[in-house]
């Protein structure tokens, strides 16, 4: 299967096999070409058509305004004739913006927010929480099962039967008038009929559920009878009282004022009252990371261990994968595609089961591993042998990606290459060195920096094999195995009140900015390489 | 060319007007009073038919979507408003996240019905930094207990009768384990409290309100450290080891490997099956009572009631028709958990749930407040470390380092 068959195998027809795309593509300009884009761009429209009532519905107009512009500009593109490079570029942005601009912006965003436990929602919303929340059944406050229900004149009242006394009212936003005994009627959902009032059911009943939020029964001082449910009442009285000209909350026992903290919350001294709600807190995320302890402390040392990581799993896999595929690349042996095979089963299992079954291979006393060689190892439980784990695991997850790669890249070298080197009197390892790998590199070292990149923020591998573990002394977050991008999610839900997803984003900007450089760095190497050719 | 053009123009329109239609329609037909409710796979069936009960009776619909129990709680701060429920099944110790997010209502239970329940269940559900509220109506209840295995050993009646059982089993054959009791490498807090209880320590303390402080944090009380010496012993004589995951103790315990196994009342099933003879106890005092965790599961209801404009549709599901003794033990006999309701629980008979519910005399509730979130892994890791077998930390200083870590954290 060496790259000479090919190139000496004689090609009697002027039908390569390459020519089938090309004739696949002028089909597209018949009539079959055109039936299928109609039906591409009715499918497309309809859905975007769908799409527009649920974003209605919802009431996202700039979503409706980028879906509105997105399609009209996908149905001129495709109508008209002119502007084939933007058929191709079209697409492939319109994914771009959503998979990757749209992420990347909201994450920058909420890097310079106070967005955690907390703090999720609008300062209005919370407002509003606070003020129902701040509602205190008093001690022996009464309890009424109600039915709203219409007077004589059609105003809404409530009729309400105390829960012990089984005494009748009627409750007004005027207060509490009482009735009749005798005159209020009930059953096993509730009050059924008032003498002289109409109790509204059904559809008119639920259509009244804010209305009944906001209904209330004044009784003596602030206390007041407030429905619950649509058929139950109970008396509350306020404990918090929202000035909105100051736009302060007011304990009404003994006057604390509570007062905005810039940070997201009303606070009194140290008290604090919740939800607070989401603000910008300008570069205080940034400035955590470069002060708190807590988080600066490990960052030093989790970087060390993520390049240690990345670059380990990369060179390892890449030389083990080139050494297989060199070894089965030789002509004519003998169970050459069944080799094949074995070497990429790693790859063939989904890589969060194998990590888990590898969790459990390498479990100290109970593993297959310690037991089959009669080991006494703490694979996962030693700071330095978790991260000899980590680094095997993932190398042994990684090297049939390389095997494939490497497999493909030798298959391109011209085999002329190899024998001008033999004929000028090279010996095998000196044609390896001087020829093979840097051609090989050439194809791959792109795909040695992604995968850097890719295991720089390899997540599950570190978090399903070890979850960061085993932990280190005097280190409350980081475990001895964690990587950046790991410790960042820990941060995220281990600080404070828990997920601090501000923090969190804040983090990961850093990590793009790293990565970001390394690769861009790597790249300008590796222009190096290609002038070989 | 032209008229070609037109022709498709036309049918991608046709396309589209028609997509408009069924668009319309689907919309139209969601517009009934709904009332949407999140429950687990496992609860489905129950909570859906107490769910058509009421509806019928109230003349609404609801709509019972299965999500997984373990993700209600985040879910709902990040699902979209139009497709998120008016009530949710919930873990008592979400309430403080919950609560402090805004994103549950708090609920006002009849003084008739507050009877039916005990004390610690409301007080579960309860939050509050500056007002306290109840967010939820209990319909579960679940602890673990210590399953002794009575064809193998005695049921132990004092803890060095336990400590000494368990080892001469230990030492009986090579692959035996003395307590069968999960850790793994990420720790297991929850299934370890009855030691961490019996030795002296606690989590939170309380304030003069009765609220969780979570300034005062107990995970190196002085009474722990002055017992700590007892789980370097326990240690080093292997009666508990940190590499035992959650499939190891189960494994042991099934195939008569260990003859002490704690767990909850999610494997109920798994021991009913499995042909062994055992009982259930609480694990005996070690120098305090050595209770465990106690959890709550009931319902809540959510800010979205509100948007949707059924609050007070979902209050009257969730305050006066769940909290029914009837509705209760109608949830309790599938689910596999003691309800929650006194009256209900009366009624309610299952053996090997009887005998966890034995179990968790005196037992502390989870704390609900969200800064639980930083506890978990440093009280898990403190007990990993030091009883890891051979190199295991000394205990005094890994619960320091915990109680030192977790302070850090809450900040």
């Amino acid at each position: 299967m060496s790259a000479s068959t090919a190139s000496t195998t004689p090609t009697p027809t002027p039908v390569p096999r390459g020519a089938l795309t090309p004739r696949l593509l002028s089909s597209f300009s018949g009539t079959v070409g055109v039936a299928i884009k109609i039906a591409l761009l009715s499918l497309s429209n309809a859905v975007a058509v769908w799409a527009a009532y649920v974003l209605v519905d919802r009431r996202h107009w700039i979503a409706v305004a980028v879906l509105a512009l997105a399609t009209a500009a996908i149905d001129l593109l495709y109508f008209g004739r002119r502007t084939l490079p933007a058929k191709f570029l079209l697409p492939g942005t319109l994914f771009m913006v959503a998979f990757q601009i749209v992420p990347i912006v909201y994450t920058v965003e909420v890097a310079f927010t106070n967005y955690s436990i907390g703090h999720i929602t609008t300062r209005a919303a919370a407002i509003k929480q606070i003020e129902l929340t701040s509602l205190q059944p008093p001690a022996n406050g009464r309890q009424y099962t109600m039915a709203p229900a219409r007077d004589a004149s059609g105003q809404l009242v409530l009729i309400l039967q105390d829960d012990t006394t089984r005494a009748n009212f009627v409750g007004t936003p005027k207060g509490l008038t009482p009735l009749p005994a005798g005159s209020v009627k009930t059953n096993a959902l509730g009050i059924a009929s008032a003498s002289g009032y109409r109790i509204v059911k059904g559809a008119e009943l639920f259509a009244l559920d804010a209305t009944l939020q906001t209904f209330a029964v004044p009784t003596s001082g602030d206390k007041a009878i407030r429905p619950q449910t649509i058929a139950s009442a109970v008396e509350m009285t306020p404990t918090l009282r929202y000035d909105a000209k100051r736009g302060v909350f007011v304990r009404i026992t003994d006057g604390a004022v509570f007062r905005d903290d810039g940070k997201g919350s009303f606070v009194h001294g140290k008290e604090e009252l919740e939800p607070g709600w989401k603000t910008g807190v300008g570069f205080k995320n940034f400035s955590a990371i470069l002060r708190d302890p807590l988080v600066r402390g490990p960052f030093v040392q989790i970087f060390i261990w993520t390049l240690v990581f990345a670059t380990s799993v990369v060179l390892l896999s890449f030389a083990t994968g080139l050494l297989l595929a060199i070894t089965l690349d030789k002509a004519g042996m003998r169970f050459q595609r069944l080799y094949r095979s074995l070497i990429l089963i790693p790859w063939a299992v989904p890589g969060f089961l194998s990590l888990l079954v590898w969790q459990g291979l390498l479990n100290d006393d109970f593993g297959v591993v310690n037991r089959l060689f009669h080991l006494n190892i703490p694979w996962l439980f030693d700071a330095n042998w978790a991260k000899v784990s980590c680094i095997f695991v993932s190398f042994w997850l990684t090297v049939p990606y390389f095997f494939l790669v490497s497999m493909g890249a030798l298959q391109s070298i011209p085999s002329e290459l190899n024998e001008a080197a033999r004929v000028d009197g090279g010996g095998p390892a000196q044609i390896f060195r001087r020829v093979t790998l840097p051609l090989v590199l050439v194809a791959t070292s792109p795909l040695l920096i992604a995968s850097f990149a890719f295991n720089f923020n390899n997540f599950n591998n570190i978090f399903l094999l070890t979850g960061g573990g085993p932990t280190q002394a005097n280190q409350p977050i980081a475990g001895s195995t964690d990587i950046l991008i790991s410790y960042t999610y820990k941060l995220a839900i281990a600080t404070g009140k828990g997920q601090d997803y501000g923090l969190a984003s804040a983090v990961s900007i850093i990590i793009f900015f790293i990565v970001a450089t390394i690769s861009a760095v790597s790249f300008s190497r590796t222009k190096a390489l290609e002038n070989i050719n | 060319m032209r008229a070609k053009r037109t022709t498709a123009l036309l049918a991608v329109i046709a396309f589209a007007v028609l997509a408009a239609f069924a668009a319309g329609t689907v919309r139209a037909a969601s517009k009934a009073t709904t009332v949407t409710i999140w429950a687990d796979q496992d609860r489905k069936a129950a909570v859906t038919t107490l769910a058509q009960q009421w509806a019928t009776a109230r003349g609404v619909d609801v709509n019972v979507v299965v999500h997984d129990f373990g993700k209600i709680r985040d879910d709902l701060g990040t699902v979209a408003a139009a497709d998120a429920p008016d009530v949710i099944m919930a873990a008592h110790d979400w309430t403080g996240q919950l609560a402090a997010n805004g994103l549950v209502q708090p609920l006002v239970l009849s003084a008739a019905a507050k009877k039916q329940f005990p004390a610690y269940t409301l007080n579960a559900f309860s939050y509050g930094t500056a007002i306290k509220r109840l967010y939820g109506v209990p319909t579960q209840i679940e602890n673990i207990g210590l399953v002794v295995n009575t064809a193998l050993v005695k049921v132990p009646k004092t803890f060095a009768q336990l400590e000494s059982e368990a080892l001469t089993f230990k030492h009986k054959k090579a692959g035996n384990l003395a307590i069968a009791v999960q850790q793994g490498t990420n720790g297991d807090a929850y299934h370890m409290y009855p030691f961490f209880s019996g030795l002296g320590g606690y989590i939170f303390g309380t304030n003069k309100a009765g609220n969780l402080d979570a300034s005062d944090i107990g995970v190196a009380s002085t009474l722990l450290l002055k017992n700590a010496k007892l789980v370097d012993k326990w240690n080093k004589e292997g009666l508990i080891n940190s590499k035992v995951d959650s499939s190891t103790a189960q494994n042991a315990f099934l195939k008569k490997q260990a003859a002490f196994w704690i767990t909850g009342p999610w494997n109920s099933d798994t021991l009913k099956q499995s042909g062994l003879k055992f009982k259930i106890v609480q694990m005996p005092k070690i120098v305090k009572a050595s209770v465990p965790f106690l959890g709550v599961q009931g319902f809540m209801v959510t800010k979205y009631a509100n948007d949707h404009g059924v609050s007070a549709l979902a209050q009257d599901f969730v305050t006066n028709f769940m909290s029914k003794a009837a509705s209760q033990a109608a949830l309790a006999n599938v689910a596999g958990r003691w309800p929650a309701n006194l009256v209900a629980g009366k009624s309610f008979s299952d053996p090997v749930l009887a005998q966890f519910g034995k179990a968790s005399t005196g037992g502390v509730p989870m704390p609900n407040i969200p800064q639980m979130n930083n506890v978990w892994t440093d009280l898990g890791q403190a007990w990993v470390r030091s009883t890891k077998g051979a190199g295991a930390t000394k205990a005094s200083s890994s619960f320091k380092a915990a109680a030192r870590s977790i302070a850090d954290k809450i900040g």
